[in-house]
C-alpha cells in the first residue's frame, strides 16, 4: 500500500485555516450585530476551526492509502467514514493531472480517475510529487488500455 | 431528410404564444408611460403581441428548412442551427433508448417526438420535434436493424444470426384489472406539492384550540385520500394500455392515456434489474420491475423515476419476465447480523427522544398549547415502544445474496427494493463504513454501475469482515466475466 506524501497535510491544514478565517469572520459579524458579547467569540470560533481542521488534516493523511493492484485500483481513505474504493482498469473512462495553487506552491499534484459510475464516478488521489503523479497517471492510462478487451463500457 | 411539415404551425404556435403573451404584458405595463419613444395605445399593443408572433413563426420555418438528417449505415447525422449551425452524427453502437412521445394534439396532427439518449451527458443526446409518427417507428426500427448489422461485421459473426426473427413477441400486457389495482396502490407523495392549495380550500374555523384539532385530523386526513387520488390518476395516466414486446434484442414499451410513449431499450445495454414491492403489493403477492440502462440524465426518465418495466403484475411472472431480459440464478440472501437490528432499535429510539425533547423545549417557551390531556412530548416518547419493531421490520427486509453471474441486493420496508446487478456491468465497488457502523463492527458495500436511474445497488451493514469479502468478490467476478465474454467472442460456435 502507498501512502501519499507527507506535504499533503500541509496543502489541507491551509484549507483549515481559510475556513478557519472564514468562519472567524462570519462568527464577528454575527457578534457585531447580534450578540455583542466581545470579539474573542470570534477568535475562539476560528481557533477551534482550526484546531480540527489540522485534526483532521493529519488523521486524513494517516488512513490515505492506495494501491496498484493487478485489475485494479484500490483506494482506502475517510476519517469519519471510512471508505475502500475498488476502481477497475477496464471501467477507467480516462485518467487527469491537477494541480491546483496551493497544491503548485508545494510542489504536489493530484491524480483524478474517471468511470462511468453514477455515484464513484470520480476518484482523486491527491498528495502526489508531480513525478509520481505524472507515472501514476501513465500507468494506469496503459492499464486501462490494455484491460480494454471489450470496448463497449457502457 | 426533413422534419414533419406540421411541426412548423406547431412549434410556431407552442412557442409563438408564449411570446406574444409576454410582449402583450410587458406592452400593456408600459401603456400610458414615457419609457418608449412612442406613446403606447391599445391597437399597438396587438400589432405588438402580432409582430411577436409572426417573428416566431418566421424563426420557425427558418428552422425546418435549416434542419435535417440522415439515418446511415455509421450512424445518425443531423445537421441543424438557423444562425449558427451544428452538425452531429451519433454512432449507432452508442445509442441506448430511442423513446417516441405524442401528447394529445401531436396525436390528432400525427406527429411526436423522437429522442435519443446515450450514455453520459446530462441531457438527452438528440431530440427530433417534430417528425410522423410513421416516421419516427420507421427510425426505431431501422436504428435496431443497423445497429444488429454494424455489430455483426464488427464482430464477424456468421450470417446465420441475420435471419433472426423479427416478429414482435408479446411479453407483458397490462390488464385493465392490474391498471385499476396499480392506480390503488400507488401512492405517490411528490404529489404533495399539487396539493399546496389543499389547505387555503379546507373550511377551517378559528379561534377554538380543540376544533382547530379536530380540523388538523380533519385536514390530513382529507390531505391524505387527496393524494391518493391524485397518485392513482396519474399513474391510470401513465400506465394505460401498458404493453411490452421483444423485437430480436429488444424490448419495445408502450403506454400512456393522454401522452403517448413508445419506447425501446435494447437487451445489450441492460445495466440493472430493479424489483420494487410496497407494502400493500407484498401483501397480494404484486411486484414491479425496472430495466435500468445507461441511457437517460439524472431524474430524467419518461416515467418518472424508473425506465420501462413491468409496472405490476404478479410475483412469480415479475421474477420470470426478469429472468428474460437477464438470465440469473435466485440464490439465498443473507440478512445483515442481529448487532445491525439492536442499532436501528437505538437510532429510532435517539431520533425519538430528540424529538420529545424539541417539543418539551417547544412547550416549556411557549406554554402548554395542547388540547390534549398528555404534555406534547409525550406523544414521540409513546412510539418508543415500536422502535424494535420498525428496527426489526429494517432488518428482515434487509440483505445480499452473490449470484454465479450476479450480484443481489435488497433494501427497505415500505418499498422494499431488490437489485440484480451483472458483475458485467460493474463500474465502482465502495465499501464505507461510518463511524457508528465501526462501533459495531459493520459496513456496506456499495455496487455502482453506469445506470442512470434510481440509487446504486447497496449491500448494507454487513459484518465488516464479510463486507471486505464481497467487495473483493465483485471486483474478481468482474474480471473473470471479462475473461468470459473475451473467450466467447474469440471462438463463436
Amino acid at each position: 500500500m502507498e501512502v501519499l506524501n507527507p506535504r499533503v497535510r500541509l496543502v489541507w491544514s491551509v484549507g483549515a485555516v481559510t475556513t478557519a478565517i472564514v468562519l472567524g469572520l462570519l462568527a464577528a459579524l454575527v457578534d457585531r450585530f447580534a450578540l455583542g458579547v466581545g470579539l474573542w467569540v470570534a477568535l475562539v470560533v476560528a481557533g477551534l476551526a482550526l484546531a480540527l481542521g489540522v485534526v483532521f488534516a493529519l488523521l486524513r493523511y494517516r488512513i490515505w492509502r492506495f494501491e496498484v493492484r493487478d485489475a485494479d485500483l484500490y483506494l482506502e481513505r475517510g476519517v469519519l467514514t471510512r471508505v475502500n474504493t475498488v476502481v477497475p482498469f477496464v471501467r477507467v473512462q480516462h485518467v487527469d493531472t491537477q494541480r491546483g495553487p496551493v497544491e503548485r506552491a508545494l510542489g504536489l499534484a493530484s491524480v483524478v480517475v474517471y468511470t462511468a459510475g453514477s455515484r464513484g464516478a470520480d476518484v482523486t488521489i491527491p498528495g502526489l510529487t508531480p513525478e509520481r503523479a505524472d507515472d501514476l497517471q501513465e500507468q494506469l492510462r496503459r492499464l486501462a488500455i490494455e484491460s480494454e478487451r471489450e470496448s463497449d463500457a457502457v | 431528410m426533413r422534419l414533419h411539415p406540421f411541426s412548423v404551425p406547431y412549434r410556431a404556435l407552442s412557442r409563438g404564444m408564449s411570446i406574444g403573451l409576454m410582449l402583450f404584458f410587458l406592452g400593456q405595463s408600459l401603456v400610458g408611460t414615457d419609457a418608449l419613444p412612442v406613446r403606447l395605445t391599445r391597437p399597438g399593443l396587438f400589432a405588438l403581441a402580432a409582430v411577436g408572433v409572426v417573428a416566431v413563426a418566421l424563426w420557425q420555418v427558418a428552422y425546418y428548412r435549416r434542419f435535417e438528417y440522415r439515418l446511415t449505415d455509421d450512424g445518425l447525422e443531423i445537421a441543424s442551427g438557423v444562425v449558427s449551425r451544428r452538425n452531429r452524427e451519433i454512432p449507432l453502437r452508442r445509442i441506448q433508448n430511442v423513446d417516441i412521445s405524442r401528447n394529445l394534439i401531436q396525436r390528432a396532427l400525427g406527429i411526436a417526438v423522437l429522442d435519443l439518449e446515450t450514455a453520459g451527458g446530462g441531457a438527452t443526446e438528440a431530440s427530433l420535434r417534430f417528425v410522423g409518427y410513421d416516421e419516427a417507428k420507421r427510425l426505431q426500427r431501422e436504428i435496431q436493424r443497423l445497429k444488429r448489422g454494424a455489430e455483426e461485421s464488427e464482430t464477424g459473426e456468421s450470417a446465420d444470426r441475420e435471419v433472426r426473427d423479427d416478429r414482435e413477441e408479446l411479453l407483458f400486457e397490462l390488464a385493465t384489472a392490474e391498471l385499476a389495482l396499480l392506480s390503488a396502490l400507488s401512492f405517490d407523495f411528490r404529489y404533495l406539492s399539487l396539493l399546496a392549495f389543499g389547505p387555503a380550500a379546507f373550511p377551517f374555523v378559528p379561534g377554538l384550540t380543540e376544533v382547530a384539532f379536530v380540523g388538523g385530523v380533519v385536514l390530513v386526513a382529507f390531505l391524505v385520500v387527496a393524494l391518493w387520488v391524485i397518485s392513482a390518476a396519474v399513474t391510470f395516466a401513465r400506465y394505460y394500455g401498458f404493453r411490452l414486446t421483444q423485437v430480436g434484442d429488444e424490448l419495445r414499451y408502450e403506454r400512456g392515456l393522454l401522452q403517448r410513449y413508445d419506447g425501446s431499450i435494447p437487451l445489450s445495454k441492460v445495466q440493472t434489474l430493479t424489483m420494487t414491492e410496497n407494502v400493500l403489493m407484498r401483501q397480494f403477492g404484486y411486484a414491479t420491475l425496472a430495466v435500468e440502462t445507461a441511457g437517460y440524465g439524472p431524474g430524467q426518465t419518461p416515467s418518472g423515476g424508473s425506465e420501462a418495466a413491468i409496472p405490476l403484475a404478479t410475483s412469480d411472472r415479475v421474477a420470470r419476465l426478469a429472468q428474460d431480459v437477464e438470465p440469473f440464478d435466485v440464490p439465498e440472501f443473507s440478512r445483515p447480523p442481529k448487532r445491525a437490528r439492536t442499532r436501528y432499535a437505538f437510532r429510532y429510539g435517539l431520533a425519538l427522544v430528540g424529538l420529545a425533547a424539541a417539543l418539551g423545549a417547544l412547550e416549556v417557551v411557549v406554554g402548554p398549547s395542547s388540547p390534549l390531556p398528555v404534555p406534547l412530548a409525550a406523544i414521540p416518547l409513546a412510539f418508543v415502544l415500536f422502535a424494535p419493531v420498525a428496527a426489526h421490520l429494517k432488518w428482515r427486509n434487509r440483505g445480499y445474496a452473490v449470484g454465479r453471474n450476479h450480484a443481489f441486493t435488497r433494501n427497505g420496508f415500505w418499498d422494499r427494493t431488490t437489485k440484480v446487478v451483472p458483475y458485467y456491468r460493474v463500474q465502482t465497488v465502495i465499501q464505507t463504513k461510518t463511524i457508528f457502523q465501526r462501533r459495531r463492527n459493520l459496513a456496506s458495500v456499495v455496487v455502482d454501475t453506469a445506470s442512470s436511474a434510481g440509487g446504486a445497488a447497496a449491500a448494507v451493514d454487513l459484518d465488516a469482515e464479510k463486507a471486505a469479502e464481497f467487495r473483493e468478490l465483485v471486483g474478481e467476478k468482474l474480471q473473470e466475466s471479462l475473461r468470459e465474454r473475451q473467450s466467447e467472442d474469440a471462438s463463436p460456435d
